[in-house]
């Protein structure tokens, strides 16, 4: 371990000082409170005594984030405005880590979808936000927190912007921690030492002096910064305090609780469904089948049931689906392939069998209709109007037999009257139950200290959502059985 | 056991048997059944899988837990491969194994996003700042989405590198009689991460021959790890020696190509006397397929090479194959990009570009046709 020597001693205990002595000087300007900041950063983690190996450093990019290279910590210096992503996956792969990212303003302008999302998950990271109101390393330009008329080299006669107000922005996302101060303030090191050892997700705001363009370009000093606070009502001091619990752990105690990895526990996955053939295709060659209906008809779980069918009956199957991007609107269409023979090509020029379950899927294949021969055989709603066809036409009151159970059921009726004229495949199969897939163990405790919002709505949400995916492949089986049955 | 799978689902068994323990990604067609089949499979193996707040920060959080140790994977379609462009550059850098799946979708932007295309090929392979290589492979079906990915995974752990795998709707979405076992027992052997040892000094970019691959070191570890975005030496530490740069380069580019050829996956299907090969991928291969079943039906000759591997091209497989033919047609899902590879491989052969973008898969006959095989 390279922890560096032993520079002072904190108020708690004499820790070494995470700063790597060999690498000083720090390369920032004379005067520039980069300097000040990272030896805050250092008393901060100081106070909590971690060993070095569990501390991460991700800085972004800018004068701020050649920080990293001077802490004899782990280092994570990545893309400019994408630190808080890095920092995030590196907490959720190993949330006890402790994970301070150090950025400038401009990271929280390119990042900001980053920041606010970071802050609305409580995620465990401290962001230490070195905000000197321009870019600086790039020569000077406006950025997010650039107050209203500074001058700077892309707002040469002063800025038209108003400036993020990070406090103001994250509150109500209720994180770990929020405070604003500046690199002259006595609080300062008190507050980054606060922000450090927050166990979610804080955030200090850091108004520093850019000694090379801001500053003497708006004439910024030590004196004024104070004075600036106050004319754009973004006051110093702690904006936030919480109690939420830290997203990563929190994603942890939700989602891989014992019960996950008992086998019978949450049936995440639905069981395997091999598919083993219980019936013998008299099938020889390959045969197409388009369904074309309604979005919102179960077209594309017809279509897995008759393919699913055909593999049971010693076929194989492929299935090409197509809907346009609407959900519940629109035409939804599948085309099948069943065949005794390795099928290469899925599409499916002329189909051998068309099923017509509704004026969307009419439209569909309403152009294809008159190409078609008199091969072909069109199983039809017999609500629909004239088909310009030479096929075979077979009209059959679909939608009717269907609302006996559900009008939902119409393309399962339709699959039936396929499978019983056409024999493609014995009509009726049976096969043993799926493997049991036990309703897991609720209610779940509540995992301490998660706010009322989450018990309201998450909590019977995800309950339901739960009991739904264990089900699903159950009401696939009944569905199948009263189907085909 | 045979099961009726879609190509998307596939993936997700692949990339859980791989090892892959991270996943994070953002709701996209035709991809987003790999995000909803990860969220459902990685809680059972004890691993993690979020939705990120957007494409850039899905590849941010798996770069971050691939360096913390986590094996891991992102999956979307073309617009999110524009959004992942620049840190496919910082994986690239880094050294990050992460494997990304390209659930591509027709045309450029939004493009037509429920329906399929070949059209990001030449982009995987170019589509980051630096043009260092990288490895892409692409499936024809439902097993090779699972041999594939498997074979991915390998490739990414091995060489520390971001790996693509080049699917597409008409394969992702595509559902198909499949058996997993056959496949797994076609798949290499999980590649465990090598780790470094625990007691010695960890240098994060160490090699003596360019080619060689470093063991890594966890964050959180035993070693402090540095990793940066920033032109670095082997210890991650910022580089402007221009040898020690070209050193760098040297490294990240030979250690893939050095194996190129060890890890061309391609069938080739030849026939003594053909005149013509055929030079086909992904979707496309099953139609190229079916095409040469006719031809050679028809009483004609044709060989076909089916690529699996698109990048590093597979020069060598390519150039036996063109041995003895004076004509290569190449189909493709888009406006003809992996011919001009061929192309620059065929010499004064004469090189047809069967391409086609308008949704519609190319049929055998229209290859047939336009590449005057019949």
């Amino acid at each position: 371990m390279s922890q560096g020597t032993v520079e002072t001693c904190g108020p708690e205990a004499c820790v070494p000082s995470y700063i790597a002595e060999e690498t000083l000087p720090y390369p920032f300007c004379p005067g520039c409170g980069h300097t000040k900041i990272a030896s805050m950063i250092d008393e901060g983690l100081r106070a909590l005594a971690l060993p070095p190996e569990r501390v991460v450093v991700v800085t972004d990019i800018g004068c701020v984030g050649l920080t990293d290279r001077h802490f004899s910590t782990n280092a994570f210096h990545g893309l400019h405005g994408r630190s808080i992503t890095y920092a995030s996956g590196i907490k959720l792969a190993d949330p006890d880590l402790k994970v301070i990212v150090v950025m400038g303003d401009g990271g929280t302008g390119i990042g900001g979808a980053h920041l606010l999302a970071a802050a609305r998950r409580n995620i465990g990271l401290t962001v230490i936000v070195a905000n000197n109101f321009n870019y600086g390393m790039t020569g000077g330009q406006h950025s997010a927190t650039t107050p209203p008329g500074a001058i700077t080299s892309t707002t040469l006669l002063g800025n038209l912007e108003m400036p993020l107000d990070l406090m103001g922005t994250l509150k109500p996302a209720r994180p770990g921690f929020l405070a604003r101060t500046s690199v002259f303030a006595g609080d300062a090191v008190e507050l980054v030492t606060r922000a450090v050892a927050s166990d979610g997700f804080s955030l200090i705001d850091i108004w520093d002096l850019c000694v090379a363009y801001f500053a003497g370009q708006n004439t910024l000093t030590r004196d004024s910064i104070e004075q600036m606070m106050a004319d754009l009502e973004m006051p110093a001091g702690i904006h936030h305090e919480g109690t939420r619990p830290e997203y990563a752990r929190a994603w942890r105690d939700l989602y891989l609780p014992e019960e996950v990895a008992d086998e019978e526990g949450m049936c995440l996955l639905p069981p395997d469904k091999g598919l083993e053939p219980v019936a013998q295709s008299q099938l020889t060659g390959r045969t197409s089948i388009l369904i074309a209906g309604s979005a919102g008809q179960k077209i594309r779980s017809v279509a897995t049931l008759l393919g699913a069918g055909a593999i049971m009956s010693g076929l194989l199957a492929t299935q090409k689906d197509d809907y346009p991007i609407t959900v519940r609107t629109g035409h939804s269409a599948a085309e099948i392939i069943l065949s005794p023979e390795p099928i290469t090509y899925t599409g499916v020029g002329t189909p051998d069998i068309v099923l017509i379950l509704s004026e969307d899927g009419l439209a569909h294949v309403k152009k294809k209709l008159p190409e078609y021969p008199p091969a072909t055989r069109i199983y039809a709603e017999e609500g629909l109007g004239e088909l310009d066809t030479r096929a075979q036409m077979i009209r059959l009151p679909l939608l009717a037999k269907a609302k006996e159970v559900h009008r939902l059921a119409v393309g399962a009726v339709g699959l039936g009257a396929i499978l019983a004229r056409e024999g493609l495949y014995p009509p009726r199969l049976s096969w043993p139950p799926p493997a049991a897939c036990r309703r897991p163990r609720w209610p779940r405790p509540t995992p301490p200290g998660w706010s009322r919002a989450w018990s309201w709505g998450s909590g019977v949400a995800a309950r339901d959502v739960r009991w739904r995916l264990g089900r699903a492949p159950v009401l696939a089986r009944a569905t199948t059985v009263r189907v085909v049955g | 056991m045979i099961e009726f799978l879609e190509g998307n689902d596939a993936v997700v068994r692949a990339a859980v048997e791989a090892g892959c323990r991270f996943f994070a990604g953002y709701p996209i067609t035709p991809a987003t059944s790999i995000l909803t089949g990860m969220m459902r499979a990685l809680p059972k193996v004890g691993g993690v899988a979020v939705q990120g707040e957007d494409e850039i920060a899905s590849i941010g959080l798996c770069i971050g837990a691939a360096m913390t140790g986590k094996v891991a994977m992102t999956a979307t379609s073309g617009p999110g491969m524009s959004l992942y462009s620049e840190n496919i550059g910082l994986a690239v850098m880094g050294e990050t194994p992460l494997v990304i799946v390209d659930v591509q979708r027709q045309g450029p932007a939004t493009g037509s996003a429920t329906k399929g295309a070949d059209g990001d090929i030449e982009f995987l392979r170019w589509g980051t700042s630096g043009g260092l290589p990288l490895f892409v492979l692409s499936p024809e079906n439902v097993r090779e989405c699972y041999t594939l990915t498997r074979e991915a995974f390998v490739l990414a752990e091995r060489y520390r590198t971001p790996v693509v795998l080049a699917s597409q709707k008409e394969v992702g979405l595509t559902r198909e009689a499949v058996d997993l076992q056959a496949a797994r027992d076609d798949s290499p052997s999980v590649f465990a991460r090598p780790l470094a040892d625990p007691e010695a000094p960890y240098l994060p970019h160490a090699f003596h021959d360019p080619a060689d691959v470093a063991p890594m070191s966890p964050i959180g570890g035993p070693h402090l790890v540095r990793y940066t975005t920033s032109m670095h030496d082997k210890r991650a530490l910022l580089a402007k020696d221009p040898a020690l740069i070209g050193e760098m380069m040297e490294h990240l580019a030979r250690k893939i190509l050095a194996h190129a050829e060890e890890h061309a996956l391609y069938d080739l299907d030849p026939q003594e006397g053909a005149d013509t090969l055929l030079v086909a991928y992904g979707v496309t291969a099953r139609a190229a397929r079916e095409a040469v079943v006719q031809v050679r039906a028809a009483g004609k000759k044709a060989a076909l090479l089916v690529l699996k591997t698109l990048f590093p091209v597979p020069e060598k497989a390519i150039g036996e194959a063109l041995a003895g033919v004076s004509r290569v047609v190449v189909p493709e899902m888009n406006l003809g990009q992996y011919v001009e590879e061929v192309r620059k491989l065929s010499g004064d052969r004469e090189v047809v570009s069967v391409a086609k973008m308008n949704t519609d898969l190319l049929s055998p006959e229209e290859i047939i046709a336009q590449g005057g095989l019949l």
